[in-house]
């Protein structure tokens, strides 16, 4: 594919795709700060209305964690269960000069991990540097044809992103995840991971080119637009 | 490696905006002469703004529903436990002390002020301390068994 072809095929992915967007607003995420310092100071006093603000915060963003990470929703619906029993357990060890979220999220990353350990443990093997290992995956995609509706398409272009996301090996699909879905700094992320920062920084890179490779092998010259 | 290629290997973590200052700024210098480059990055940049954009996933009411259900439960019960605890541990605290002071007043009206200065310490008050000792802790050894034991069960349940 050259590179032409190649802009062509990220740029109209980009443009297609549909999606929540981010609110960098610094006023809202100062308020949106203190409101969840506020609520997590009284879950540690015991306040379960504070519980429930909390799991509405981040019911979605944990729920599409956890299915980012074992890809079967009635799995990662019984983990988004477990994790927040897991919450309610263990809120008093919470450390309230950590981040919360990352606390969340290395709770259910435990909790995942444990699971798939259990069911899929091969699905835990760190992934070879040879990018080109996922292309056998390919024959995963959906059909090529689509209806020439323009909001259908975006959809579709999107679902084969996430598609082929879901191709990559656990470890890159949760730090593509953290980064990009979850807007996490990469030092969220490696508490999160409890791993150094450059071996996050590998995992990301890694991560990247493989899900380029895969992108650009299943859909060879194909106009997005 | 030259700079070329080590700059190639920045472009996909530059995109995830996750580069040092110092390689931002020598992937800026090193975008002011090379055009391919630029055309690469802008390549990555599309790819992580596809990431960013991918729909979110949402879980059933129904789940969300009952993990809430569940968890206020649990913490009303961790709250109760944390709760019994700090009752047990101040009333074990509280009967050490009335026991240890029901005996100086027992000297005082029987020996006399004069006798609960004397630093002998004599066989009644060994026996009564070895005594005393004994079973305050087993009743905290108990206490903690019976503690544990009910949690175990709320789990099961």
């Amino acid at each position: 594919m050259d590179m032409t072809a190649a802009a062509t095929l990220y740029g109209a992915m980009i443009r297609g795709i549909a999606g929540a967007g981010r609110d960098n607003a610094a006023a809202a995420y100062g308020e949106g700060r203190v409101a969840l310092d506020s609520d997590v100071a009284q879950l540690r006093r015991g306040d379960l209305d504070a519980l429930s603000t909390l799991l509405t915060r981040y019911q979605n963003r944990l729920y599409r964690y956890l299915l980012r990470m074992v890809r079967q929703p009635a799995e990662a619906e019984d983990l988004f269960q477990q994790t927040w029993l897991r919450v309610a357990e263990k809120i008093q060890h919470f450390d309230p000069r950590r981040s919360f979220e990352a606390w969340l999220f290395t709770l259910a990353r435990n909790l995942a991990i444990d699971h798939l350990r259990r069911i899929r443990p091969e699905s835990l093997d760190e992934p070879s540097g040879d990018a080109a290992a996922g292309e056998t995956a390919a024959t995963r995609l959906p059909s090529h044809d689509r209806p020439p509706i323009e909001g259908i398409l975006a959809r579709e272009r999107s679902q084969r992103l996430g598609v082929v996301l879901e191709m990559l090996p656990v470890v890159q699909r949760e730090v593509l995840t953290l980064r990009f879905e979850e807007e996490m700094k990469i030092e969220e992320i490696a508490e999160v991971l409890g791993a150094p920062l450059s071996t996050v920084k590998t995992r990301l890179r890694r991560a990247l080119e493989r899900l380029r490779v895969i992108l650009e092998t299943s859909y060879p010259g194909e106009n997005w637009q | 490696m030259n700079e070329h290629d080590k700059i190639r290997a920045l472009l996909s973590l530059a995109a995830a905006e996750v580069l040092e200052p110092s390689e931002e700024k020598q992937l800026m210098d090193h975008l002011r002469t090379c055009d391919s480059c630029g055309a690469e990055l802008e390549k990555w940049k599309l790819l992580a703004g596809g990431l960013r954009r991918l729909p979110t996933p949402q879980p059933r009411s129904i789940v969300v529903e009952r993990a809430r259900a569940q968890a206020q439960i649990r913490l009303t019960e961790e709250i109760e436990h944390r709760w019994n605890r700090t009752v047990i541990i101040g009333l074990l605290v509280f009967a050490w002390i009335l026991t240890l002071l029901s005996w100086p007043l027992v000297r005082l009206f029987t020996g006399g002020l004069l006798g609960m200065l004397d630093p002998r310490f004599n066989h009644a008050w060994i026996v009564f301390g070895v005594f005393t000792t004994t079973v305050w802790l087993a009743g905290g050894a108990a206490a903690v068994l019976l503690s544990t034991q009910q949690r175990r069960e709320r789990r099961l349940a």
